[in-house]
């Protein structure tokens, strides 16, 4: 009886909570303008989802912003994992004073909000700015502690007794690192690429003030570019429509890959 | 040894290493010397100017009101998020069937980017709009200046809590069970179970939580972005809000002493809280 009302509770929760934000987003970018605009929960009276994909995949600037979104969050993942495994290992295993300073400065750098006006001096001084790599790097540098800092916790907490058995073995570093370490440091890894992932995709902040121009755009910038061209009021009907194909490509891995990111989450975030 | 050999650990955080520095402890101090630095679109030439843009921004009625937006935002996001997250992962905490699905749709808003979770709640918030022809009023959520801080701070809540849910489920599964058996045995009741045991032994999550929900909103400007664009007046203008106007505007100078005001923040924030709720994790 109290599961049943327990249930029943988080089920009433669980509609203006999840499922009408996204019934909403849904039902009206399938509406033409008008209608969207009454912002109605309904069904449309009038079809219109070829005419609403059409214009954003056209005029919205979706598909160059897909790719680009791929081209900064793929690299700044790959780079944040393996980078910060290698990092992690010299940090939990060296005992010199000088790494130890560095390990206490990335520490700083997840707690401390990225200075991101001298950023875009910085760049421009290197001659990278408005462009993917200088946004890549610097995403990969203001990331890269927060991986570290997992990482180095599940270092130290495992004995190193196969790394050297390995390297009496003969096993190179290299070696040890590829068939040793990375096998152990998997599941925090798993869990930071995914945290990663999300923050990355969804990332606008940063992509505001670093990519220059549409053939830079990631997707949030493009929806934000797509919401803002039109003035006053938002044509919600595309506002939506953008809205969720942005949103797709991770509900998509999500749903494939949830079982592991859950459990993942609920396992591993806060160990080591 | 091989592994044993000190210098031989450099080459493998050097990357690490060498791309923090740049790209985020570089401009960190570089932060310090613009925020007291005049520097404009108007003369690129940067000098130094003493507290100037700090005066400029506090003539301009624009610092103290960015900072009061910001603390309260973060406090009101803080606890938006912790209530309902906490609230939800004792409800969800046993790793069963039904669980999963009910975790699985609560963690779905954590997907979704904060610029399209402010889109999607300005839509379910308009004045016309679905939630007050189900309450039966009238009511400009985001266009009040009583409601829209609230309701900002409510939509990036409503972003993260999926994600702070499992961190607390985390935590109280790692509570052992023989406790809460034996609190039971002595004859505690659910609530006197919760205050004297669950929630001293939550410590470590409530610390990550509360400390990542703070710091986090301080730097808000997404939802905002995507709702009230800081408005109406200067209700929601946090500074990252006026950083990216005063940017635009060609004050690289001032922006960056906005910027440096959120750093500020962070560590007048961060640091007595990490240190509080350390010291009751152990005393708890």
């Amino acid at each position: 009886m109290r599961a049943v009302l327990k249930y029943t509770a988080l089920t009433l929760f669980a509609i203006p909570w999840v499922l009408v934000p996204i019934w909403l987003v849904v039902v009206n970018s399938f509406k033409p303008a008008g209608e969207a605009a009454e912002l109605g929960l309904g069904l449309p009276r009038t079809w219109a989802i070829a005419e609403n994909y059409g214009i954003v995949l056209d005029r919205g600037g979706y598909l160059m912003g897909l790719v680009n979104s791929l081209k900064v969050t793929v690299p700044i993942v790959v780079a944040v994992v393996f980078l910060g495994a290698a990092a992690a290992w010299a940090f939990g295993r060296s005992r010199s004073r000088w790494l130890q300073a560095a390990y206490f400065v990335m520490g700083l750098s997840i707690l401390l909000p990225p200075s991101i006006i001298p950023t875009v001096y910085l760049l421009r001084a290197l001659s990278l700015d408005g462009g993917s790599l200088g946004y890549v790097l610097t995403m990969t540098g203001c990331r890269l502690g927060i991986v570290i800092f997992l990482a180095t916790g599940f270092v130290r907490a495992f004995p190193r007794d196969l790394e050297d058995a390995a390297a009496i073995d003969g096993a190179s570093r290299p070696q040890v690192f590829v068939r040793i370490l990375l096998p152990l440091l998997r599941p925090v890894l798993f869990v930071g690429s995914v945290v990663l992932i999300i923050n990355v995709w969804n990332d606008f902040f940063f992509a505001l003030f670093l990519l220059q121009g549409s053939a830079n755009a990631t997707l949030p910038l493009s929806l934000f570019q797509f919401a803002s061209g039109t003035l006053q009021s938002l044509n919600w009907n595309l506002v939506f429509a953008h809205v969720l194909l942005t949103t797709l490509p991770l509900v998509a891995v999500y749903v494939v890959a949830q079982k592991r990111v859950l459990a993942g989450l609920t396992e591993g975030a806060l160990k080591g | 040894m091989v592994m044993r050999n000190r210098a031989a650990w450099l080459p493998w955080a050097l990357p690490a290493i060498v791309l923090v520095t740049v790209f985020f402890v570089a401009p960190f101090l570089l932060n310090v010397r613009f925020a007291f630095s005049s520097w404009t679109s108007f003369r690129a030439e940067i000098t130094w100017n003493g507290l100037e843009n700090v005066r400029t921004l506090i003539d301009q009625d624009l610092l103290a009101n960015a900072v009061t937006v910001t603390v309260l935002y973060a406090i009101l996001c803080m606890a938006i998020q912790n209530t309902v997250s906490l609230s939800l992962a004792l409800a969800l905490q046993r790793t069963s069937g039904i669980n999963t699905v009910f975790r699985s749709a609560f963690f779905l808003p954590t997907l979704i980017s904060p610029l399209a979770a402010g889109y999607i709640w300005r839509g379910l918030l308009a004045p016309d709009g679905a939630i007050n022809s189900f309450l039966g009023v009238e009511w400009a959520w985001l266009g009040e200046p009583s409601t829209a801080l609230v309701v900002v701070a409510f939509i990036d809540a409503w972003k993260w809590s999926g994600l702070i849910t499992l961190v607390y489920i985390a935590g109280l599964n790692s509570i052992p069970k023989s406790l809460l058996e034996s609190a039971k045995v002595d004859g505690a009741g659910p609530w006197t179970r919760f205050r004297r045991v669950v929630f001293p032994l939550l410590a470590p999550a409530l610390t990550f939580n509360v400390a990542v929900t703070l710091v986090g909103a301080l730097s808000a400007y997404d939802v905002i972005a995507a709702t009230t664009g800081g408005g109406p007046g200067d209700h929601t203008r946090a500074l990252n809000v006026v950083m990216r106007q005063q940017w635009g505007q060609g004050f690289f100078g001032s922006a960056s002493a906005l910027g440096f005001t959120v750093t500020l923040l962070v560590i007048a924030t961060a640091v007595p809280l990490v240190w509080w709720l350390r010291r009751r994790e152990v005393t708890g």
